[in-house]
């Protein structure tokens, strides 16, 4: 909504002011076919509808965790909310902005790490940061010295001078998420941030992050890796074909989960007929590792009981643990639903 | 404002990291008149008007193939930064897809004209082409629009076709008909009637005729103005289809 207040920007600028970092009404995405293909054998394939009358807020200050399986829509949605696609049907708006008609309010005020790696190939890794900077008017020694503490931070500052053609992949992606840290936008995205990142750098870079939601910045991301989003998330939306199949913070999630259980038990040495013995289970994974047995199963109490009695019997049980279900388990288990319905 | 320094400023750094860009950026025109002006001159003694050299005649030709290359190798640069991923980067950064293309043309405007100075400069220090002082206000114009008119064009084909060998087959043909189915080489009076309405009908040659007009005077005063209303409408409608391209990159 349009306020009358004088706001931090332009003399004259437009000033919105939303108590909501991001609101997303019945959005759809619809990609068509291209005009050329109708005149091809096979062209009754129909549209591809990637986001379908989705809904969803974000408040500011929080990490919102937009997950799904492949192809579910995340990162369409997240090239919506950027300004990169145009929706087909509803609306979205990043800080009372609209995507659409004021796509570059909304541009000022967010910072991007899309799926792909994107860096200046040819420049060297501080002048990829000065030059990203520089497009949000930032230049001069205090940038200088603000892009020599982030190349600290990531590690970055032994190949400040060398190009990211002559680096890893690793250290590409390193390059542009430093970015985000160049730069005050109070929104972040970020599409799958921590591929290809080593366990060590992924944790430091996840606590950084956890600052600068404290200094009062809003994150969206995408992620495969639901144990990243179990730790970094407030509020999480799972999606599945366009549509929003669950949405909560962890503990909400797992309610809509309830009798889903974790179940390890560790033998002296593995049983032979585990498949035989879960077979009658709604088991919603299943794992081996050495003698250890993991399974995640969507059942009463008293059946996780029995099955692990019968599996306890089979061998010599050297440890037993049990716990409610993890967000792997619960998203597992919703977006089969989704699928099955 | 941000938005297009930054743009410029981002172009000028990426062809500072290579001598090679600088030197085709620069020169590469003024090599082309050197050896095919000189050769042409030399060994074929052509001479379009009494006392108006091939190397004369021929600079126009070289500043608008210079205004042609530097269009095309900067729409290929979009292949590039797709392929870098750093294309999609930019597009959300905090400017318009308007802007996104001004900052690019206004540097290669700046790239342009450097090298038309060099190239005028030397033509006349090495070879004795005549300075006319009058033509020069047209002559920065027609460089300026020529550049930016040629940059629009190839950017709307850069970004409708995803592959790059496709990109490059549509440049070998646009290379092929627009320069020589035009005046750049040649005058077009001796030409069979078919190639002369073709070459009438080329924005190259409605370019070339203009700076031909401001380096050494030659042509219609009347035939020139119509040619660079033309070519003003052809960069305009490039132009806004550039726009309407970038805006449906998904």
């Amino acid at each position: 909504m349009p306020c009358d207040r004088p706001c931090s920007g332009k003399p004259g600028s437009r000033c919105y002011v939303s108590e909501m970092a991001i609101q997303v009404e019945n959005l759809a995405k619809v990609f068509g076919r291209k005009r050329w293909a109708t005149f091809r054998p096979g062209s009754g394939r129909p549209d591809i509808r990637a986001v379908d009358d989705l809904s969803f807020s974000v408040r500011r200050g929080e990490i919102f965790g937009l997950l799904g399986p492949n192809g579910a829509g995340k990162t369409t949605t997240l090239r919506i909310l950027t300004t990169l696609v145009r929706p087909t049907a509803g609306t979205a708006r990043v800080l009372g902005y609209d995507v659409v008609r004021h796509a570059v309010d909304v541009r000022t005020r967010i910072v991007v790490v899309i799926q792909e790696q994107a860096a200046e190939l040819l420049l060297s890794v501080r002048d990829n940061l000065l030059t990203f900077a520089r497009f949000h008017g930032l230049a001069g020694p205090d940038v200088r010295r603000r892009a020599d503490h982030v190349l600290e931070i990531l590690g970055l500052t032994p190949d400040a001078g060398r190009k990211p053609q002559d680096l890893s992949g690793g250290f590409r992606r390193r390059v542009q998420l430093a970015k985000v840290f160049m730069v005050d936008t109070p929104v972040i995205f970020l599409d799958e941030f921590s591929t290809g990142m080593d366990p060590i750098l992924k944790r430091s870079v996840m606590e950084l992050l956890r600052k600068e939601v404290a200094n009062g910045r809003t994150i969206v991301l995408t992620t495969q890796v639901l144990t990243e989003a179990e730790e970094l998330c407030d509020d999480i939306l799972i999606i599945d074909h366009g549509k929003q199949v669950a949405r909560g913070d962890l503990n909400t999630l797992k309610l809509l989960t309830e009798q889903v259980y974790e179940v390890a038990l560790t033998f002296d040495r593995a049983p032979d007929n585990v498949d035989a013995l879960v077979a009658g289970y709604h088991v919603v994974r299943r794992q081996i590792a050495q003698n250890t047995l993991l399974i995640a199963l969507q059942e009463s109490e008293s059946r996780v009981l029995e099955l692990v009695s019968t599996l306890a019997a089979q061998r010599r049980l050297l440890r037993l643990e049990i716990n409610g279900a993890s967000l792997e388990d619960i998203f597992i288990a919703l977006t089969r639903k989704e699928t099955a319905s | 404002m941000n938005a297009l320094t930054a743009i410029i400023a981002r172009e000028g750094k990426i062809r500072a990291t290579n001598l090679t860009f600088i030197f085709w950026d620069l020169f590469y025109p003024l090599g082309y008149l050197l050896v095919f002006g000189v050769g042409i001159n030399a060994s074929l003694g052509f001479a379009t008007d009494p006392g108006v050299s091939y190397s004369a005649f021929f600079l126009a030709g070289v500043l608008s193939m210079a205004s042609f290359g530097i269009a095309s190798n900067t729409s290929w640069s979009f292949f590039l930064d797709r392929d870098n991923g750093i294309f999609y980067e930019m597009l959300t950064y905090p400017m318009s897809r308007p802007q996104y293309l001004l900052g690019k043309v206004l540097f290669n405007i700046g790239v342009a004209t450097v090298q038309s100075a060099i190239t005028i400069t030397l033509a006349a220090l090495l070879l004795g082409v005549p300075l006319r002082a009058s033509g020069w206000p047209l002559l920065t114009a027609a460089v300026t629009i020529g550049t930016a008119g040629w940059f629009f064009f190839y950017a709307l084909f850069a970004l409708r076709i995803r592959r790059n060998d496709a990109f490059n087959t549509v440049t070998s043909i646009f290379y092929f008909i627009f320069l020589f189915a035009s005046s750049m080489f040649y005058p077009l009076d001796p030409l069979p009637p078919a190639l002369r309405v073709a070459a009438y009908a080329n924005p190259i040659t409605w370019q070339v005729d203009v700076i031909r007009y401001a380096t050494i005077g030659m042509g219609d005063a009347t035939q020139i103005a119509l040619e660079a209303v033309a070519f003003l409408l052809f960069t305009a409608a490039s132009f806004f289809a550039a726009i309407d391209a970038l805006r449906n990159q998904e």
